[in-house]
This record gives C-alpha cells, sequence and structure tokens, in this order.
C-alpha cells in the first residue's frame, strides 16, 4: 500500500467526519436522522468494549452500538446455569501484572490496573451475573461511548468519497455513517439443525433451569458441547438418565489444549457414564434423526392404570427414530407405530427407551440477517459455516473497511486457539487496532528498538509474562525484524497475516531477516497423561508437548504461497532456521543450560554474531583488535566472579602474579588517585 | 655453480651415507700450514688442542667423522696439535681445549663449546647454519615470521624447519637442505612453541622436529597468506629431500600409458595417481588434475595422461590409476574428487582422521556446558543467596514514594534470567554497602522480571540500567561501566552541583587548582571551568544543561562575569582568553587550557567537554579505553613494566617531548601499565606474538589486518628516535612486527539445528506441503491446516442409516 493511500483515506475520514457532524448535530430524535463516525462499533460486548478502549485511547471518532440497555447482555442469559467457566485466579505467586493476566481470562486490557475482572469477583469460576457487571464498570470508569437502544436493523455499504463506508439504520431510522465497521455482535442466534420433529426439541436457550422440572425425567440432549453437559450436569441430580447425542465424540479440553471442548468443570457426566449411571454418549447424524410421538395403542390402553400414576400430566413421551424408518407423506408423519422405530427392527438399539425432553445444545451462530447483500461477509468454510469469513487480519472478506472482533472472529482460530474467548480475543482486538492505526492515521505498529545485545534478554522477558502470545499461541507472535546492529521488537502480530507485515505494520523490510516468536503446543502425540507426556532434555525441544516458545528465522518475508504450503500442523512456513525452547513445567524460561545458551546459539546463528557477554578486561582485547565491535564490554565484574570464569577456563588469569586490581575494596582504591577515569557502556546503541 | 656441485654432492653424499669412509678427510695443521691457510679465505672449523683425555678422544672421533661431511660443502675441518705448534692467541687461554673456531680466511665466523658440537652431527648442523647465518633466517615468533612471509611473498617459497634442540640429527639434516636448496627457497628455522601455535600444531608437548613448505611464491595478492603443506615423515635428508622435490612438481603430463610414465614419485617412494584426459575435456580436465595435485600436494603424485595419445592403452572404461610403490598399476573409475582425496588421505593419513573426530565430539558434548564467562561464573554462585539488604527493593507501590524522597536514588533494573544483570548486581550491593548511611543517597532495585510496570514506565529497554532519580528532575542514566569503581565514583560526584556557581575569582582560583571541593579531588582532578561575560549570556542556559547531563562524570563550573574575568585572567600567567570559553585544569600547577566555546546545542555541548576532558598522553585502562578508541586515531602505545623503572619514567618522558610540540597530532599517544591493567601483556603478545622486554613503543591502527609496527628494542627510546620511527614507518620503511588478528565475532559454536533433526526423525513433519491443483477449495484448505494430524476429525462420521446403533463405547 503506498503512503499516499492512508493519507488520502484519512482526508476522507476527515472530511466525512466534518460533514456528519454537521448534519447529525441535534439528531437522533427526528426520523431519517444521520451520524456520522469514523468508526463505528457493533455491540457492547466485551470484544466491542476492548476496541472501544483502543479507540477512546487513540482519540478516534467512535460509537458503540448497543440495542439492549446494558452491556454483555449475552452474559444476562447465557449461560444458562451462570456459572462462568473462564478461569479468574487472583493468587498466582507473582506480582507481574503482564504475567497474571495469563491466569485472568476475564478481563479486559486497559491501562487501568485495577480495572480487573477481580475487583467484581473472587471466585475461580464467577457468576455469569458478575460479567455485566463488570463490563459496566469498564464503561463507567474508561468513559467509553455507547449508545444503548440502537437496535440495528440493516447495514449497508455504501461509497464515501471512493471508499466503501457503511450505512447502519436503527430501529428509529436513524442511520449510522460509519468509514470503518467493527462488527462485534457475538453469536447468540442458536444453532439449529432441520430434522423432522425438531419443533419438539426444547432449546438451550428456553429451558428450564430448576432441575427439579426434570425430578425422574429421561433427557436426551443433542450435542457434546459444554453447555450439553452443563445441562446435564445441572440435572444431573433429578433426571432418570441423561443421553448426549451428536456427531463426534467428546473432545476433552485438557487432552485437546481448545478451550471451547469440553472443560473438565463440566464433565461429571463422563463419570456417570463410564462408571454406568444410566447416563450416556452416543454418536451419529443430527440430519438422518426425527423425533416423534408414539400413538397410544393396546398395549398403552392395558398399562394405563399404572401409568397414569407415573406420568406427570399425561405428557406423551418423545423418540428417537430415523427418517428412513418413516412412512412420509410430504412433512406430515401419519402415524407412528413400531415399526417405525429402530428398536422394532434391532431389539438392543442404543436409543430405544422414549425420553421426556429432548435438549438442543448445538451452539450459536452469527447473525448474518442485519446485513445487506452489499455488506454480508461470506459464511466461514469451518465451523460449519456459523461463522463469517474473515482474512488473516480480520477484515470481512469482500468487505473492506469492515471488521469482525470477538467471538464472531473465532473462524481464524477455530478449534485451534483462543480466539473465541475474552481471554483470547482482547489481544486480537488490540492487534487489529493497531492495524487500523497504520491503515488510517499512518501510525505505524509500535516497536522497541533494541541492541541486538539486548534480544536475547527481551525475548526472554517476554516468553516468561507475555499474555497475549500465550493466551492466542499460534495465532498471535512477537516479529522481530533485524536491521544488523539493532532490531526492532513488534509484538503480537497476527501470523497469517505475515505476507502482509510490511503493509499492515508501516515497518519497511530490510533484507537482513527477521524472527518469529510464538507459543505453540507440540505435537500431542502421547497420551496426555500418561508417561512420556513431558520433555525435559532441550535438545529434544521440539517433541514438547506443553505451551513452548518456537522461533522461526526467516531471511526474506514469507510469501502467501509460502503460508499455504507450510507443513502440517505449523503455525507458519518451513523457515531457515528453528528453535524450539522446551516446554517448561513451570513456564519459567529462564535457565542458564537449558534455555539461555540454546537461545543464544541459534540467536548467534541467525545474526552471524558472537552474542557471549565477556567481562571488560577480555573486551578490552577485543576491543584493540576490532574497533568496530562494540558489545556488552561495561561489564567488571569481581574477583570472585573472575575466579569462576578462571575455574571454568573461560577466562585467561593475567593475573595470576600480581595483587588483584578491582579485588581491594572501594576505600582502597580511593588512596589511589589514578587519572580521570571516564568510561561508557552501551555503545552499540 | 657452488650450489649446483653442491646438489650432486649431496645425492651422492645421500646414497654413500651407510658406506664407510675409511681415509679420513680430518687435517692437521702445522704453525706453517695454519697461516697459509688463513690465506686462502676458505672455510675452516679448526679444533685446538694440547693433550688427550677420554672426552677428548671421543670427540676427536666425531670430528674426523664430519671433516667427509663438511669436505662436501667445501669446509675443512682441522685440527692443531698446540704442544707441537703453540699458535699465538688460539693456543693459550683458558677457553683452550674446550672450545673449536669457525674460520672464514682469517676472520672467526663462530667460536664453539665442545660440548655443544659434541657429535658430527652437531658439528655440521652448527658449522652450516654459521656458514649460512645470512639465508637461513632465525625467527623466535610468528610475527617475525610473518615478517619473512610478507617479504617473500610472489618472489619465493619458503621452508620452515622447527628444531626443537640444536645439534640433532634433524637440526643438521634441515642444514644440509638448506645448503643445497637455500637459493631456491627462503629458510626458516625456530625452535620455541610460539611458532608451532601459529603453525596450528595442538600437541606442544613432543619434542618432535617439523617441517613445512609455504607457498609464498605463488599466491595471487600480497594480502592473501601463504598456503602451507606440513612435511609428515620424520625429518631427515632424505625425506626432506623427497618433499621438496614433491613440493616442486604437483602435476606432471604425460602421453604414455601410466604403467609407462617414470615420474620422480616412484623413485621417492611416493604413490601416484594417474587421471585420464579427453581431448574435448582437456581444460576441465587439466583444472581438476591441478586441484586435485595441490589438495594431495607432499603425499602423492599425479599424472594427467593424454588420452589421445597412440601409447595410451587403458581401457576407456577406467578414468583413473593409481600406483602405490613397489605395486602394480591399479585401474578404477573416479566419480568426484572428494572420492579421491578421501581414498588417499584415508590410506595415508589415518591418524590425522582421527584426530579430527575426537575434535568433533568433544564439540557437540559440550552443548550443557556454559561458553559465556559471565553466565559461567553467575552459574557457579546459584547456591549463594544473595544478600539485598543494603540494596532497598523497590515495587509498584513504593516506587514512586522512594525515587522522590532522597536527594538522589540511584536504581538498579534487572533480570534474574540475565547473567550481565546478576554479575552487577554484585558490585551494585558493593557500592550499596560502601555508600551506606551517607545522607541524601539511596540505593534501590526494580526487578524487572516482577514488576514489569515499572520498567515499561521508565521506557527501561536494556538491561541492567542504572537510572539516578533526583526530586523533580528528569531521571539521568548512568553511563559509565559496570562495576563498583565507577559506579562508586559517578554516585559521589553526582553530589555535588553542576555547574558549580563560581562567583569571585578567589572561587576560581580555588576550583581550578582543585581546593575547592577538594574532597573530590581523588574523584577526579580534572575541572572544567565554562567562563562567559553574564548570566544573561545566550550559552549560560545551554552550558547549564550540559552540565546537568555531565553529572557524574564530570566536574563544572560556571563564572560569568565579564570583568572580574578580565581581572583574574590578567593575573594568570600566559592566559589570554575571548568569551565565551572552556577552561581546562588537570590538576594543581598543570597550565590551564582554553578552548573557544561555540554556541551549540547542549548535546554538542556535552560532547565538546567529554572530549577535551580526555588526558593527551592517557594512561589506557580497562575502565577508559573506549573513550579514547573513540577518537579513531592510531594508538602509540607504550607498554610499561610493572615495576616503575626509571627507563619506563624516562620513556614516558621522551613521549611527552614532541607531544607538547604538536609533532603527535595524527595519533593517540597513550601507554599501558602492565600491573595495573594485565590484560596489556596478553594485548601485546597478541600483536607481536610475544612480550619483549618493557618498556616497549608500538604503533598500531586499530582496523582488523592492519598491520603493528615495533620501536626496534635495540635503539634507545628517545624523542628524535621516535620521531624518525614513526616519520620510516608513514614511508614505509619499517617492516611491520604483527597483524592486528582479524577479528571477526561470528557465532563462536553451531546451533543445534532442529531442522536437521527433524528432516532425520520424522522425515515429513517439517516439509512445505506440495502445492494442491484443486481451485476454489482454498479455504476449505486453509482451515484444514489449523487441524493437526492427530487429531482426526470426523465430521460425517457415517451415511449409513443404522449409524446411532453404532454405540461407541469410547
Amino acid at each position: 500500500m503506498s503512503v499516499i493511500q492512508p493519507l488520502f483515506r484519512l482526508l476522507c475520514v476527515l472530511s466525512l467526519v466534518l460533514a456528519g457532524s454537521g448534519s447529525g448535530s441535534g439528531s437522533g430524535s427526528g426520523r431519517n436522522a444521520s451520524v456520522s463516525h469514523e468508526y463505528c462499533v457493533l455491540g457492547a460486548g466485551p470484544a466491542g468494549l476492548q476496541m472501544g478502549y483502543f479507540l477512546s485511547r487513540s482519540q478516534r471518532d467512535y460509537i458503540i452500538l448497543e440495542r439492549n440497555a446494558g452491556p454483555g447482555s449475552f452474559f444476562q442469559i447465557y449461560p444458562r446455569h451462570r456459572k462462568l467457566i473462564s478461569i479468574n485466579k487472583i493468587y498466582t505467586g507473582r506480582r507481574n501484572k503482564e504475567f497474571n493476566l495469563r491466569h485472568d481470562w476475564n478481563s479486559l486490557l486497559s491501562d487501568r490496573p485495577s480495572l480487573l475482572f477481580q475487583r467484581i469477583s473472587r471466585e475461580l469460576y464467577p457468576s455469569a451475573d458478575d460479567f455485566p457487571r463488570y463490563l459496566s464498570t469498564f464503561v463507567k470508569e474508561l468513559g467509553l461511548k455507547v449508545k444503548y437502544g440502537a437496535d440495528i436493523g440493516t447495514i449497508k455499504a455504501s461509497d464515501f468519497n471512493g471508499n466503501q463506508g457503511y450505512i447502519l439504520t436503527d430501529q428509529n431510522g436513524v442511520s449510522y455513517q460509519c468509514s470503518v465497521l467493527l462488527v462485534s455482535t457475538g453469536l447468540w442466534v442458536p444453532q439449529q439443525v432441520d430434522f423432522l420433529g425438531s419443533d419438539l426439541v426444547e432449546g438451550y436457550e428456553s429451558i428450564p433451569t430448576d432441575p427439579e422440572e426434570f425430578k425422574d425425567q429421561a433427557v436426551l440432549i443433542l450435542g457434546k458441547g459444554n453447555s450439553a453437559f452443563e445441562t446435564a450436569q445441572s440435572i444431573l441430580g433429578r433426571a432418570s438418565r441423561i443421553h448426549l447425542y451428536s456427531p463426534s465424540p467428546v473432545r476433552l479440553a485438557w487432552q485437546t489444549h481448545y478451550v471451547g471442548d469440553l472443560r473438565a468443570i463440566n464433565n461429571e457426566l463422563l463419570d456417570t457414564y463410564q462408571l454406568k449411571s444410566l447416563d450416556g454418549l452416543v454418536e451419529g447424524r443430527l440430519e438422518d434423526i426425527a423425533i416423534v410421538r408414539r400413538e397410544k395403542d393396546g398395549l398403552r390402553r392395558r398399562m394405563a392404570k399404572k401409568r397414569s400414576q407415573k406420568s406427570t400430566e399425561g405428557k406423551e413421551q418423545l423418540y428417537l427414530t430415523l427418517t428412513e424408518l418413516l412412512d412420509q407423506n410430504g412433512n406430515n408423519i401419519s402415524k407412528i407405530t413400531g415399526q417405525n422405530l429402530p428398536g422394532f427392527h434391532t431389539d438392543n438399539f442404543s436409543l430405544r427407551q422414549p425420553y421426556d425432553r429432548v435438549i438442543r445444545c448445538l451452539g450459536f451462530r452469527f447473525n448474518f440477517s442485519i446485513f445487506d447483500g452489499s455488506a454480508r461477509p461470506p459464511q466461514s468454510s469451518g465451523a460449519r459455516g456459523r461463522l463469517p469469513g474473515i482474512t488473516a487480519w480480520y477484515e470481512g472478506r469482500g468487505t473492506p473497511n469492515m471488521f469482525v472482533l470477538g467471538t464472531a472472529a473465532h473462524s481464524r482460530d477455530y478449534r485451534m486457539s483462543a480466539g473465541g474467548f475474552v481471554h483470547g480475543f482482547r489481544y486480537t482486538v488490540r492487534a487489529v487496532h493497531k492495524i487500523l492505526e497504520q491503515r488510517y492515521h499512518n501510525i505505524a505498529w509500535p516497536a522497541t528498538k533494541l541492541p541486538i545485545s539486548q534480544l536475547q534478554s527481551w525475548i526472554l522477558r517476554r516468553v516468561n509474562e507475555a499474555s497475549g502470545p500465550y493466551q492466542m499461541f499460534g495465532v498471535l507472535g512477537d516479529i522481530i525484524l533485524l536491521r544488523g546492529s539493532y532490531c526492532e521488537y513488534l509484538e503480537e502480530f497476527p501470523l497469517q497475516a505475515l505476507p502482509q507485515l510490511s503493509a499492515l505494520s508501516g515497518r519497511p523490510l530490510t533484507d537482513q531477516g527477521l524472527l518469529v516468536l510464538v507459543m505453540q503446543y507440540g505435537l500431542n502425540r502421547t497420551d496426555t497423561l500418561g508417561p512420556g507426556r513431558a520433555e525435559s532434555e532441550w535438545t529434544k525441544a521440539w517433541r514438547s508437548n506443553f505451551l513452548h516458545p518456537v522461533l522461526y528465522y526467516y531471511n526474506t518475508l514469507p510469501t502467501e504461497k509460502d503460508m499455504r504450503q507450510r507443513p502440517v500442523g505449523w503455525p507458519l512456513p518451513r523457515p531457515e532456521a528453528l528453535h524450539h525452547m522446551v516446554e517448561d513445567f513451570l513456564t519459567e524460561w529462564d535457565q542458564p543450560i537449558s534455555h539461555s545458551q540454546p537461545l543464544r546459539r541459534f540467536l548467534e546463528h541467525c545474526l552471524q554474531t558472537d552474542l557471549r557477554a565477556f567481562y571488560a578486561e577480555r573486551s578490552i582485547h577485543r576491543r584493540f583488535q576490532e574497533n568496530g565491535y562494540l558489545r556488552k564490554q561495561g561489564i567488571v565484574g569481581n574477583s570472585h566472579l573472575w575466579q569462576h570464569a578462571r575455574e571454568a577456563g573461560l577466562m585467561a588469569d593475567h593475573q595470576r602474579d600480581i595483587t588483584p586490581g578491582d579485588d581491594t575494596s572501594v576505600s582502597e582504591y580511593l588512596k589511589h588517585a589514578g587519572a580521570a577515569v571516564v568510561s561508557t557502556m552501551n555503545f552499540d546503541l | 655453480a657452488h650450489r649446483i656441485m653442491c646438489i650432486v654432492y649431496l645425492i651422492a653424499f645421500l646414497f654413500s651415507l651407510t658406506s664407510e669412509q675409511c681415509s679420513s678427510k680430518l687435517m692437521e695443521d702445522s704453525s706453517q700450514s695454519f697461516m697459509e691457510r688463513m690465506h686462502t679465505g676458505k672455510t675452516s672449523f679448526i679444533y685446538f688442542g694440547n693433550h688427550v683425555n677420554p672426552t677428548i678422544k671421543l670427540f676427536m672421533e666425531q670430528l674426523e667423522m664430519s671433516a667427509d661431511a663438511l669436505q662436501d660443502y667445501g669446509i675443512s675441518v682441522v685440527k692443531v696439535n698446540c704442544s707441537k705448534d703453540a699458535i699465538a692467541n688460539y693456543c693459550t687461554g683458558e677457553k683452550l681445549m674446550t672450545k673449536a673456531y669457525l674460520f672464514r680466511g682469517s676472520e672467526v665466523l663462530r667460536s664453539f663449546d665442545i660440548d655443544t658440537v659434541f657429535d658430527v652431527n652437531a658439528i655440521v648442523s652448527h658449522v652450516l647454519f654459521s656458514v649460512l647465518f645470512n639465508e637461513v633466517r632465525y625467527v623466535h615468533t610468528p610475527a617475525e615470521l610473518l615478517r619473512v612471509e610478507s617479504a617473500a611473498k610472489q618472489n619465493s617459497d619458503i621452508v620452515v624447519g622447527h628444531i626443537p634442540v640444536l645439534g640433532l640429527p634433524e637440526h643438521r639434516a634441515l642444514m644440509e637442505a638448506a645448503f643445497v636448496y637455500g637459493t631456491k627457497y627462503q629458510f626458516v628455522q625456530t625452535s620455541g612453541t610460539l611458532v608451532l601455535k601459529h603453525m596450528g600444531v595442538v600437541d606442544l608437548s613432543s619434542s618432535q622436529a617439523r617441517l613445512w613448505f609455504l607457498h609464498c611464491k605463488g599466491v595471487s595478492r600480497r594480502s592473501d597468506p601463504c598456503p602451507s603443506t606440513p612435511m609428515r615423515k620424520p625429518l631427515n635428508t632424505i625425506n626432506i629431500h623427497t618433499f621438496l622435490q614433491l613440493m616442486e612438481a604437483p602435476l606432471t603430463e604425460s602421453v604414455l600409458d601410466p604403467s609407462e610414465v617414470d615420474v620422480v614419485h616412484l623413485h621417492l617412494g611416493v604413490p601416484v595417481l594417474y587421471l585420464f584426459s579427453q581431448p574435448q575435456t582437456q581444460h576441465l580436465d587439466r583444472a581438476t588434475a591441478q586441484t586435485l595435485g595441490l589438495q594431495l600436494r607432499g603425499e602423492v603424485g599425479l599424472v594427467l595422461i593424454h588420452r589421445d595419445s597412440p601409447n595410451v592403452k587403458t581401457s576407456l572404461k577406467y578414468n583413473a590409476a593409481y600406483r602405490l610403490p613397489q605395486e602394480d598399476v591399479k585401474y578404477f573409475t573416479l566419480n568426484s574428487a572428494e572420492g579421491v582425496v578421501k581414498l588417499f588421505k584415508e590410506e595415508l593419513l589415518q591418524e590425522q582422521k582421527l584426530e579430527n573426530e575426537e575434535e568433533d565430539e568433544e564439540h557437540w558434548s559440550d552443548l550443557d556446558i556454559l561458553d559465556d564467562e559471565v553466565s559461567e561464573s553467575v552459574y557457579r554462585d546459584r547456591d549463594l543467596m544473595l544478600d539485598l539488604e543494603s540494596v532497598i527493593e523497590l515495587t509498584s507501590d513504593t516506587f514512586q514514594i522512594t525515587v522522590t524522597q532522597d536527594d538522589i536514588t540511584v536504581v538498579l533494573f534487572y533480570f534474574k534470567w540475565d547473567a550481565v544483570c546478576m554479575a552487577f548486581i554484585q558490585s551494585y550491593i558493593e557500592v550499596a554497602d560502601a555508600l551506606e548511611g551517607m545522607n541524601g543517597v539511596k540505593l534501590a532495585a526494580v526487578n524487572c522480571g516482577e514488576w514489569t510496570d515499572i520498567c515499561s514506565d521508565q521506557n527501561v529497554t536494556s538491561f541492567p540500567t542504572v537510572l539516578i532519580y533526583r526530586p523533580m528532575a528528569a531521571a539521568q542514566l548512568y553511563r559509565g561501566m559496570l562495576g563498583t569503581k565507577s559506579l562508586h565514583r559517578f554516585i559521589l560526584l553526582s553530589l555535588g552541583s553542576s555547574p558549580y556557581i563560581l562567583s569571585s575569582s578567589a572561587e576560581v582560583m580555588s576550583f581550578m587548582e582543585g581546593d575547592l571541593y577538594s574532597k573530590h579531588m581523588y574523584l577526579t582532578p580534572v575541572r572544567v571551568l565554562g567562563l562567559f561575560s553574564s548570566t544573561h549570556d545566550m550559552g549560560v542556559t545551554s552550558f547549564e544543561e550540559a552540565a546537568r547531563l555531565l553529572r557524574g562524570e564530570s566536574i563544572l563550573g560556571l563564572f560569568a562575569h565579564k570583568e572580574m574575568i578580565h581581572v583574574w585572567t590578567s593575573e594568570v600567567e600566559g592566559l589570554s582568553v575571548n568569551l565565551p570559553a572552556l577552561l581546562v585544569s588537570r590538576g594543581p600547577g598543570v597550565p590551564y587550557e582554553v578552548y573557544s566555546l561555540p554556541s551549540s546545542s547542549p548535546t554538542d555541548l556535552v560532547s565538546l567537554i567529554k572530549q577535551v576532558e580526555l588526558d593527551r598522553f592517557p594512561e589506557l585502562t580497562v575502565e577508559n579505553l573506549p573513550w579514547y578508541l573513540e577518537l579513531g586515531k592510531p594508538l602509540l602505545l607504550l607498554f610499561i613494566g610493572k615495576e616503575d623503572s626509571t627507563e619506563s619514567t624516562k620513556a614516558l618522558a621522551e613521549i611527552k617531548q614532541p607531544l607538547s610540540s604538536g609533532q603527535l597530532d595524527s595519533f593517540l599517544p597513550c601507554w599501558i601499565h602492565l600491573g595495573r591493567t594485565p590484560v596489556g601483556r596478553s594485548i601485546l603478545e597478541k600483536y607481536l606474538g610475544f612480550v619483549p622486554p618493557l618498556p616497549v613503543l608500538v604503533m598500531s591502527q586499530l582496523k582488523t589486518g592492519e598491520e603493528v609496527f615495533l620501536f626496534p628494542p635495540e635503539r634507545p627510546l628517545m624523542a628524535k628516535n621516535i620521531l624518525q620511527w614513526i616519520h620510516d614507518v608513514e614511508n614505509g620503511q619499517e617492516q611491520p612486527a604483527g597483524l592486528i588478528p582479524d577479528g571477526k565475532w561470528g557465532p563462536p559454536v553451531p546451533f543445534f539445528d532442529f531442522l536437521a533433526i527433524m528432516d532425520q526423525e520424522a522425515p515429513t513433519y517439517a516439509v512445505q506441503r506440495a502445492p494442491k491443483m484443486k481451485t476454489g477449495g482454498r479455504e476449505d484448505h486453509r482451515e484444514n491446516k489449523h487441524v493437526t494430524p492427530n487429531q482426526k476429525q470426523t465430521p460425517h462420521p457415517s451415511s449409513n442409516p443404522q449409524a446411532p446403533r453404532q454405540h461407541s463405547e469410547l
């Protein structure tokens, strides 16, 4: 992208803002009123508010539009059983604020240290009611501009001086002209599967949450995710029998490292299933089934007396059957007889017994309906098309200047990382904001300029505290642009957008190559709890199973093609050189032999230089040999340390035959007034 | 012509070596014949004796044998019986009996103790060495060898013999070779281990004699080093001869069949490799043969045979052949040049190969050994608990309050995992201990691994960092050495004002002479005074700001009163000042230096002040070196021994002389005291290859590969000699004594290549996927990539209508 383009955009945006403020002043009351904003954030959930914070901090013209009366309304209803499964770990034994965010999955990012979720709740698994409360506090204390009660019904694309913008219209006919639209509407439309009898099924969104309502009932739950198990768990003590039915087997989060899979906190039913306590899991396609009511017949009448005592108000029981066993006349199922049920054909069919309730817990989908054809992003190819398809930098595919944030943006890392969850998307939102700043305001991605002698230390700092790459493993990574004697350190860049690094970050590339620091889980080929699950030998670090840092070194920026053809299961293409830092039980990658030295040697290889530190005595030696060679030579040390270095054979002993110089105490030294001694360090800056 | 004859003699000698010589060549001189001999101008080795004891008898036997040997070199061996003919000067005195003399005509070239020339080998070697004194260069150090090399480049090749003990057969063999080949090659003899090390010998303990051939003649550029070939066989006359022959002829060409070819190598008992050349590929073949010839030089003879000749009868299926000594020609097919080298090397150089392997193994077993001296020394302290008692450990809660409380709060920002930080923290604690109880100063530390927010807020990006906080002022970065002394001095100097505002000429005088603020005298004797006409002068603000920036590093004064300045300067002898000006005092009694003060930014002023503060003839130390090297001038460096001798003092004074007259302005004259800066010794050794007697003056550029010149030790270190020497060096009339070694500081060890290991252990794991031809399915493709191969997804488990039956009991 040329420099002109963002500048031009900026001008357009500015003119738009001016025009908007003229026409939009005092609006909102009348019909057909129109308001303009540079940025419109749709939805005041965690992602919308997170973006609101960054826009507010960079003093952009923005508005957050929310149809409800308060923020985070999803959490007013969900999870239905009111317990959040995102951990709120307050005590980590550490005071490092960045590190502690690794174990705080509910807080949003801000520069207020007090604005953490722990202020609202001290529970590890907090109540869902606390989350909207937290979000309200967040809005209030940071003074975010949220317009509540604006229910956007349609979104149309429109041309604003040659750039695509968006016009949003609310229920009162107020229209919002937005140069940039940030969609953070979340996922709240319940996912449904069409099958015969789906009208007999209750949804997770509307089931009663009082377990007493399920007393002695046989319950079939469609789905095996967290909402299905959460529902099952709440009625476990009341229902007579709970069966979970869905196409895929259960995936356990502690095995897959994906927090969207079944969390251990919800998995009590696994126990009752495996201990044969009347609950169970079954796999099968949802499209093939039908839920039917059985007609009363002779058998039923004969048993009527007994039955009336048991059944509750004569409610009819539901059977699971297969579409192909039904005699269908169009959509009407005439009459269900025994022959229409699988049990008639296979006497030990697992789900042959009737159910009192069938509950659908199939998750949610993105609300595509408010988008006009001109502004509608395509459906994602993954996640059963439930999500909008977006680019690696979270812009809608085919909808320029419209970005998707939060859970709705999870198609980028669906079933892979944490981009669908608060603790993950708070970082992708931050990354998107940096991209916006570059694209629309020509403010380059923030970078720390470091002398290469400091690079190792800086990398260790990041791997030991950074939360972004830790949560968004394999998705966000730190980029180190090598520039000869120094480098530029960019934090938390979306890895899949690496080929567009220069345009997205505004940081020019040189031919000196780059390093990418990524946190990754490993091959995961062993039993998660079995022997040999952890690697402790650093030379076998690439076999690490747990989250560990990996460094990729590229001479030149990978292209789109390299990216597409990257090795199976890798976040990035095959690099020129690769370094895995061995997984650590304590996630403390700071040990000299297993962590620092191998890292240093890898960096030395990439930079083709010696990164060792030397005591000043030794570096004076080197200075005499090569004037331009300037490193951490400032370190003097003392006789005690020198002794160690000499014993290790690393330092020559020039002093053996004389009285040690620096060894003498300071006061001793002070007696000998020497020549003026001036000195310096950090020469290489 | 004499020499050519000698070659014939030598060959004859070599093959007659074993045969007993019956007739003695040893002559006995009378006074008469001795006098005649003196007039011939010929070379003779003469022993004067008067009686025979068992020792002398043995010597006489050896002398007799040497007569035969030396005859071939035109040297007569003579004995004089002093009891018969008492020849003046030689037949008298204590030395009689124990000495032998080498004469050229009547001139004594050298006298020898008969202990030195104890046997025939010793006699021959010593005598020849003396005769060849001007032709065989004797070197002690690599630097001297380099000098010989640079003179020989593009001119002649060099034969270097390392003779650990003189007078042994090896020495004689080398000398005999030198006598024969002396006009053809430059011969060099050495005995110390320094050169041995230089030639790449690892095992220095062996006292084996060695020989190398340095191919200096063929180097294309004078800056290139001479390639060397070591002689692998024991040092004796035959082997040296063979070796030198082989050096001559790396490649022979022939039109005969291998079995017919007669090359010198066959006579010398050296294997021969034959390569066949086709007319079409002749140039290529020759190039290959030449490369191979060079690689195998000294061990294998190489013959290029032209196939187009009708004499060549070898079957076309072979393209190479070899012949080992005393064996028949063996034919084979050559696939690659490396293959041949390997074939020969493996047969011939088993020993060396083993050595290399050992080295490799050693290297990889070192993976877990720290090779960073700072890391290792800190690691060795890992069981010590750090005593941070005298240092305040700051937290996010205490930081702001603490740094604004005292006059000065020094804060160290560190990481626990950074070895340099942990090494420095020991010095930091030492300073804190030393300053404990002092008012207005506090030392504190922030662990950035924990209090990352403080470190980010303070913009600390380099570790360790020391910042000095004062109330109501921006933090100042400590730029000094990370050591106890420097930091301690910095803090003490920081306690004073900067600049000191002076208000009277008496105060100025006292400031400049170091009386005022004398408590800082031991920290630095240098005082810098800014003189301005009035406090309203534009430059004053700038100067004050510069002074603030230099707080802790320099002692600065400010005097802004035009009239008083005039009064004061008129009182000081020889001082004339144009305002504004900088005045520098280097200590009591030293004349002040005056610099004009241009109006410039505070940062420019800072660099100006730093520069004027530099000593004009500094003693270099580990700590101040960087400041001086920054000047970028060639060094005129005097190394002084650790005992302060009068010689050293004199040498210093001699250099100061031309310095004050400005004759050394293009240099940085400086000195190193090897007592205070012991590392100087190894610098000297790196420069010259050895440590000459001190004091010693050296001139060096700072760039890699630059030459180092040594002031000739035999010349007195006096101003005029020094200037003459500098003049000679500049005109290229001096030979360099050494080079600054090439210092490309690449990675010290190869890195651990995970990709290579993956490719070996899991061949498909790290391989880029082949491009898929399918179009339109890109999105699909992308999603799949996120799925690790082991996580098998079954989105459509079964289309079988009976699917629900398959109750999978997991």
